[in-house]
């Protein structure tokens, strides 16, 4: 048993956990964060990359609208290297009311999300791919977040400021004297040992998992989690985030990141976060609705499909999902429940998430008493090891293919005193240095490095993948949401093999041996195929039959099942 | 040109039934897309999976599974196909060891035990029978090749309980830089300097080791991998074997290259780079095939046909997102066992495989093309290889048997 004192623990290792804990790291507070899985292994690793402008929710829910449009520009600034400056498009279709459209421009201009409205040749000139139906088009400051590389930074910041972080550290139990939550304790996935916490605070960021947390103190917070499905395809026949200009629903977004472009998403009440499936329907939805915004679509060829579950926080029983608030909510469990010392961060999005830590940690250190101001806006993110990049990114973003069109509204309504952000926003990409597509490959052509490609499709070198197990990366997973290792076309043909066998040769000395290297390659290939199946048609299916021809007819893997355990953290059983 | 038969692909399956016809005097041509599974293929010649005797299982099939190819074809196909195939290896001095009445197991390049049945000389000294003598046994690679990791294997095979390590060699040093691929290790194997600079050092290892064997890559020489594995044994003082490698194989590529070698010398004609899109039909017979390539189509007339363009892994049969199933060459009937919520098993790795590479075109016992009614939808088409119905070559552990057998049936009537 191992015993950790400090003041906040906080739950989870989401973008929100972790902005937490950067955020009382930076105000000097002692934290310590514990995820039961890899950082980013729930809802943040399993979302479309989107980074919102703000203009999918105008209309519905302004609020939302104006916290996205002002997160954006503030994570435009801090973390540019996890982001990709594409612009955004909300489009009216064919199936769209028409009438939205005005009242979609006068809604951006209310909750100061900027927006311009763009002649149908421009609009075709940028995206030849999209409809030549669609009837009127707006620009917004929509762009693609790589939510792995974004949340890693954000942990590294935190840690550099002496947060302390735990992975694959379960929480079995909260601890409650009488009124109070006073700690927690933690089981060591890896180890199977127990730690024991006490601390101050409790912070529940939990998200879809908020309410089975919350449960263990015996408190009773109703997240439904709302599983969302996506489909990555493996092309970018667009490379500006595409936006259908109606309400939010089902398969309306399109969005470029990477090498791929993905198309979300449903809206599906799901009764627990961990367990729930892909239908065959949810992805001819998904297709169909593609095929609005670039005709063709369902011939591209789809590389996987994979779900998330939304916390959206059930303050009353409601309708459809969709009509949930997705603004956050703070639940006070001391004000709320008559217990000190936790409070839970529920609902909310990724694109906010700054803003909810924020906030939060405004609470958590009003409680403690530390009258430090929140820095999370100003100070920029480090850059992980796992994204070295060139020195000179020849281009970034659409700014500079498409120069910006002059502001429209001088003077725009004005936000808590402030004036609201209308018309286009200094673009901070040029000096800042946004991730830009071809930024990988222009590594790799100046270091000479395409003999030590191990992943060929997103052009993983061999140094990125032994920078990720160096950095702490436990398996072949957590090398993937590093490094995308394993995440293009061929979907870990040949890269499985090769990130194996060298997480075997690094992880030797530690005492890993090749039982539970082989345990860790059959469930990584097992993870992939869960994602492929729903999506197995055409040049995928052929994909996945070569696949199965090198894994099992050259490879025999499936021969390894008698010389395969689990050990050395390096599967970990994350149904628990 | 007229032909007498034109073979579409140029697999295992389709060079020996090209080869059969040409040695019976007729006009040949291979018209393919590209190459077949001999390419990602280790090289070996698989009968029967893991059967004790695969001959003797592949007999029992005519009674226990009468619609699978082996059965529809016979065991003598087989072992008349296997002979031609050997000889055909013979001739470019690269010969196949073993037998169909046996299984051999070789280690994989994660260091699995692989059943097979006949393998190239070049690979047998890994078999596991000779791994289990008690000699010390030596895996060794270059970092540069990325596809293939000795300490790894090495450890797998331990924990089998075989003795054997495993080491990275240094890459000679007047190689030049860049392309480290299988292929292009093999071309750098067949030149003297370098091999010599390996057998040094693998002649220092075995000095100090005492190994009895060294595994290396399967990309020891294209053309003279038999003089490449005999001058490496002699120069190190141990048995050399080799390692199938991911693709592309170059073993793989060593089967095709005997092959071709031996279409040519029967007359036989090549097209590489032409893919079928579609056929002519007039009253119930294949009149000619229609062929793009270079953004040209181009019309192909012959007497009869083979069709060896492969099942979903080779392209010869795709599955539409609608759950339809077609034959890409010339659109013959497709048999699916298995509704599209059935395709494919919860898990990757399970026993029984995926229902969906079971789909294939159903044939008679003369390999001519059934619909669904059972009526032969050409009389001068054959069907041979994974393209036919009703089995899954991979689990099953037949690819490049049922590929010998059917094709050389093919090339006979």
């Amino acid at each position: 048993m191992r015993n950790i004192e400090t003041e906040v623990l906080v739950i989870g290792g989401g973008a929100t956990g972790t902005g937490c804990a950067r955020d009382l790291a930076l105000r000097g507070i002692r934290c310590v964060l514990v995820e039961k899985g890899d950082l980013t292994h729930g809802t943040t690793g399993r979302y479309h990359g989107l980074l919102h402008s703000g203009g999918r929710y105008v209309t519905k829910d302004p609020q939302s609208a104006t916290e996205c449009a002002r997160e954006n520009a503030i994570l435009r600034r801090i973390m540019p290297h996890c982001l990709e400056d594409t612009a955004g498009f909300f489009v009216i279709t064919p199936w769209d009311d028409p009438e939205y459209g005005d009242l979609f421009a006068a809604n951006c201009l209310k909750t100061g999300v900027p927006a311009q409205e763009l002649t149908l040749a421009e609009m075709l000139r940028r995206e030849p791919a999209l409809n030549p139906q669609i009837s009127r088009v707006f620009e917004v400051q929509d762009g693609s977040a790589d939510s792995f590389l974004a949340t890693h930074a954000t942990a590294q910041a935190a840690r550099e400021y002496g947060a302390q972080i735990l992975t694959y550290h379960n929480i079995i139990g909260l601890v409650r004297e009488g009124d109070r939550v006073t700690g927690a304790v933690l089981e060591d996935l890896r180890s199977g040992e127990r730690v024991q916490v006490r601390c101050a605070y409790v912070l529940n960021a939990a998200g879809a998992w908020a309410g089975k947390i919350a449960a263990l103190a015996g408190l009773t917070v109703t997240v439904v989690p709302g599983k969302g499905t996506m489909v990555a395809m493996n092309h970018r026949m667009i490379n500006t985030v595409v936006n259908r200009c109606k309400l939010p629903a089902d398969g309306d977004i399109l969005v470029p990141i990477h090498t791929v472009a993905v198309i979300g998403t449903t809206d599906v009440h799901v009764p627990d976060p961990d367990t729930f499936d892909i239908t065959p329907e949810e992805i001819q939805l998904m297709l169909a609705e593609g095929e609005k915004l670039v005709p063709g679509f369902s011939q591209y060829r789809a590389l996987r499909a994979w779900a998330g579950v939304r916390p959206l926080y059930k303050d009353v029983d409601g309708a459809s999902d969709r009509d949930l608030p997705r603004t956050y909510k703070l639940l006070d469990h001391a004000t709320r429940d008559g217990v000190q010392g936790m409070l839970s961060i529920v609902g909310g999005k990724w694109t906010t998430y700054r803003l909810m830590a924020e906030e939060a940690v405004n609470e958590v250190a009003r409680y403690l008493g530390n009258t430090k101001p929140c820095r999370t806006a100003e100070e920029v993110l480090p850059v992980p090891v796992t994204a070295q990049r060139s020195p000179a990114p020849p281009l970034a973003g659409s700014a500079m293919r498409y120069p910006r069109h002059e502001p429209a509204a001088p003077d725009g309504p004005r936000l808590n005193g402030v004036r609201a952000p209308i018309g286009p926003q200094p673009i901070y990409g040029l000096d800042a240095g946004f991730y830009y597509l071809g930024q990988h490959l222009a590594d790799v052509e100046r270091e000479h490095a395409q003999d030590e490609l191990i992943c060929e499709c997103e052009l993983v070198t061999r140094e990125r993948v032994l920078a990720a197990l160096a950095s702490g990366a436990a398996n072949l997973d957590d090398i993937r949401r590093d490094v995308r290792m394993g995440m293009g076309p061929c979907q870990g043909g040949w890269c499985i093999y090769r990130t194996a066998a060298l997480l075997f040769e690094q992880r030797v000395a530690d005492g890993v041996s090749s039982a539970n290297t082989n345990a860790a390659l059959l469930h990584f290939l097992q993870e992939r195929w869960k994602g492929l199946r729903p999506v197995l048609w055409g040049d995928q299916l052929r994909q996945a039959r070569l696949d199965e021809q090198i894994y099992v007819g050259l490879l025999g893997v499936h021969r390894l099942q008698a010389i395969a355990e689990p050990g050395g953290g390096l599967v970990t059983d994350d149904s628990r | 040109m007229a032909y007498d038969t034109i073979v579409l692909g140029a697999g295992l399956a389709g060079m020996l039934a090209a080869l059969g016809r040409s040695e019976r005097g007729e006009r040949v041509l291979v018209l393919a897309k590209g190459h077949g599974a001999t390419h990602w293929a280790a090289g070996c010649i698989d009968l029967f999976g893991a059967a004790t005797n695969p001959l003797a299982a592949v007999r029992d099939l005519a009674a226990t599974q009468p619609t699978h190819p082996y059965a529809l074809v016979g065991v003598t196909a087989l072992e008349q196909g296997l002979a031609r195939l050997r000889a055909a290896c013979e001739a470019v001095g690269y010969p196949l060891v073993g037998s169909a009445e046996r299984s051999l197991l070789l280690p994989t390049a994660v260091g699995a035990l692989r059943p097979t049945s006949l393998v190239p000389a070049t690979m047998v000294a890994g078999e596991s029978r000779q791994l289990g003598d008690g000699r010390p046994t030596l895996i060794a690679g270059l970092r540069e090749l990325r596809d293939f990791f000795p300490p790894l294997i090495a450890a797998n095979l331990r924990a089998q309980g075989f003795t054997a390590e495993g080491v990275y060699l240094d890459l000679p040093p007047s190689t030049r830089h860049g392309a480290f691929s299988p292929m292009n290790f093999a071309r750098l194997f067949e030149q003297p300097a370098f091999r010599e600079q390996i057998g040094r050092q693998l002649a220092d290892l075995v000095r100090r080791g005492g190994y009895a064997r060294v595994g290396l890559p399967g990309c020891l020489g294209l053309h003279q991998a038999t003089t490449v594995v005999r001058d490496l044994q002699t120069q190190s003082g141990a048995l050399i074997f080799e390692i199938p490698t991911l693709p592309v194989s170059v073993p793989g590529a060593r089967l095709f290259h005997a092959l071709e070698q031996a279409l040519v010398r029967a007359g036989g004609q090549m097209q590489i780079g032409a893919w079928v899109r579609r056929g002519e039909v007039q009253t119930e017979q294949l009149v000619a095939v229609y062929s793009e390539a270079a953004a040209r189509e181009q019309r192909h007339t012959a007497q009869r046909w083979v069709l060896a363009t492969g099942g979903i892994a080779g392209g010869g049969l795709r599955a539409e997102p609608t759950g339809e199933v077609r034959e890409t060459a010339l659109g013959l009937p497709v048999q699916v066992s298995a509704a599209q919520s059935a395709w494919l098993a919860q898990r990757f790795l399970a026993d029984a495989g995926h229902p969906i590479f079971r789909a294939g075109v159903a044939t008679d016992r003369d390999l001519r093309p059934l619909d669904a009614a059972g009526r032969v939808v050409y009389a001068n088409v054959a069907v041979v290889g994974a393209a036919i119905a009703g089995f899954d070559p991979l689990r099953e552990g037949c690819l490049e048997g049922v590929a010998v057998a059917t094709g050389f049936a093919a090339g006979q009537h």
